[in-house]
């Protein structure tokens, strides 16, 4: 046990011990924690190793208690909170508050992972020093439950089971394994997606939902695991929102690029122009705003495959080429529809613009 | 027996004693009293029963200032601690020749 350890590790003691003699006058606390706090020292220079304060000396208020009665100091009426550590910067505190800022980056990182896993790795050496803080077990994992922030969370967390919270929380503590499930598959989709960008990132992902998936029941027991559950699961639920996000995007994408094509090339298979004056017009060459050729498409179909094209391919209207009686006939343009915009709609419906040798109607299909 | 029971009604007497030739501080004097065969005597116990004794005027107390570590609070006995010690250990004397006298007929 290195110094700087044994010296948290007396603070805490001596905490404790202050907060267990809290209701004596001050003055006397103050005598007492004079002797107590060379005696407290000089045991912690002597520990072995592994050893702990609390094994040589009994917890702090047994410490207390034995003390109190030794001396004839009246005993404490109302109930010792255990380890009234409060406000101090101890080893505890710091892993818990690194644990719960690291989860918090993990959603904040985890929703763009998938497209860029880099900044996964700050909350990830966080959390390993946080855990390396916490993980001799024992005494500081003790504290670290001692914390009162970390009773305040347990509080919120244990509702009594009659009130509406409490129904609330032991019903998706009962999904508690479904999502265990849907963690690991979560996080092996987003591992795969990761493999594109960074292949380590592929590997630590479902080295960490293979350790979430074996930790998630173990968790109750040993609360260790939460350093390996908790970002699991921010990390799971990060990948739900980012891959919202992406779909999202894609949506907007496609919705953009829709009427692009299809407005020119499936609506339209012929165009009629036709003057302000509903006289119709031949020979209209048509473009797009960047110049471009408005093409419809083939008018031969798939009968008539070596049917002449029409050149301009862009002039409009265009003559009709059908399939009849066993061969490919040019019908010249003809109106399938009055036009829209006219006040006077062309009343000769069917007359071709110029030669009417062959005048059908209206174009067959 | 339960010796820690015992020694709940003579640590007084027992820590006035360690402390009648040289003033000590809490930890030496637990360290006294174990070599001095009381093994059981709890550390919490013995820092409680100083500072009653000191809240009783029986010892006085000087710190000394510690190059590593906190400063040590040297107790040392006083005139009415002396007293006190030569009382109770009358007192003990007589009550455990009484107790000897009692178990020499029993054994």
């Amino acid at each position: 046990m290195n110094t700087q350890q044994a010296r948290l590790g007396v603070e805490g003691y001596l905490a404790g011990m202050r907060a267990a003699l809290a209701d004596l006058p001050p003055a006397e606390v103050a005598e007492i924690m004079e002797d107590v706090e060379a005696h407290v020292s000089e045991i912690a220079a002597e520990l072995g190793e592994g050893e702990t304060l609390e094994q040589r000396l009994g917890s702090p208020e047994a410490y207390a208690q034995e003390l109190r009665t030794a001396a004839g100091y009246p005993a404490r009426t109302e109930v010792i909170k255990k380890h009234k550590i409060t406000g101090k910067l101890t080893k505890s505190r710091i892993a818990v508050w690194g644990f719960a800022a690291a989860v918090v980056f993990t959603v904040l990182a985890g929703t763009v992972s998938v497209r860029d896993p880099e900044p996964l790795i700050l909350p990830a050496i966080v959390l390993a020093l946080s855990f390396a803080l916490i993980h001799e077990q024992g005494p500081e994992l003790a504290k670290v439950r001692a914390l009162p922030e970390v009773q305040k969370a347990k509080e919120l967390l244990n509702q009594p089971v009659d009130t509406p919270a409490g129904k609330a929380l032991a019903y998706l503590r009962s999904l508690q394994p479904a999502w265990w499930l849907l963690r690991t598959l979560l996080l092996v989709l987003a591992a795969v997606l990761m493999t594109r960008r960074d292949l380590l990132a592929f590997v630590l992902v479902v080295a960490l939902a293979a350790a979430a998936f074996y930790g998630g029941p173990k968790s109750k027991s040993d609360r260790r695991w939460l350093w390996v559950t908790l970002p699991a699961s921010a990390l799971a639920a990060a990948v739900i929102l980012g891959l919202i996000d992406i779909a999202a995007d894609s949506v907007r994408l496609s919705s953009n690029s829709y009427p692009s094509y299809q407005v020119y090339q499936e609506r339209y298979e012929n165009i009629y122009p036709f003057d302000s004056n509903g006289k119709p017009l031949e020979g209209v060459l048509l473009f797009d705003q960047d110049g471009k050729a408005i093409n419809a498409p083939d008018v031969g179909g798939q009968r008539c495959p070596n049917a002449e094209p029409v050149i301009p391919a862009n002039k409009y209207p265009r003559p009709k080429i059908d399939w009849q009686n066993g061969q490919c006939v040019t019908i010249p343009p003809s109106i399938s529809q009055p036009p829209p915009a006219s006040s006077e709609p062309p009343t000769s419906s069917s007359a071709p613009p110029s030669s009417s040798s062959v005048a059908p109607p209206s174009p067959s299909k | 027996m339960d010796t820690s029971q015992l020694l709940k009604g003579v640590l007084d007497l027992a820590v006035l004693a360690v402390l009648r030739k040289e003033d000590g501080y809490g930890y030496d004097v637990v360290r006294r009293l174990r070599s001095g065969g009381l093994n059981d005597v709890g550390d919490a116990s013995v820092y409680g029963t100083l500072r009653r004794l000191y809240n009783a005027g029986l010892l006085t107390s000087y710190v000394v200032p510690s190059e590593e570590g906190p400063h040590r609070k040297y107790y040392s006995i006083n005139e009415p601690g002396r007293v006190r010690l030569a009382e109770s250990g009358k007192t003990w004397r007589s009550f455990a020749s009484t107790l000897n006298g009692l178990l020499g007929e029993v054994a």
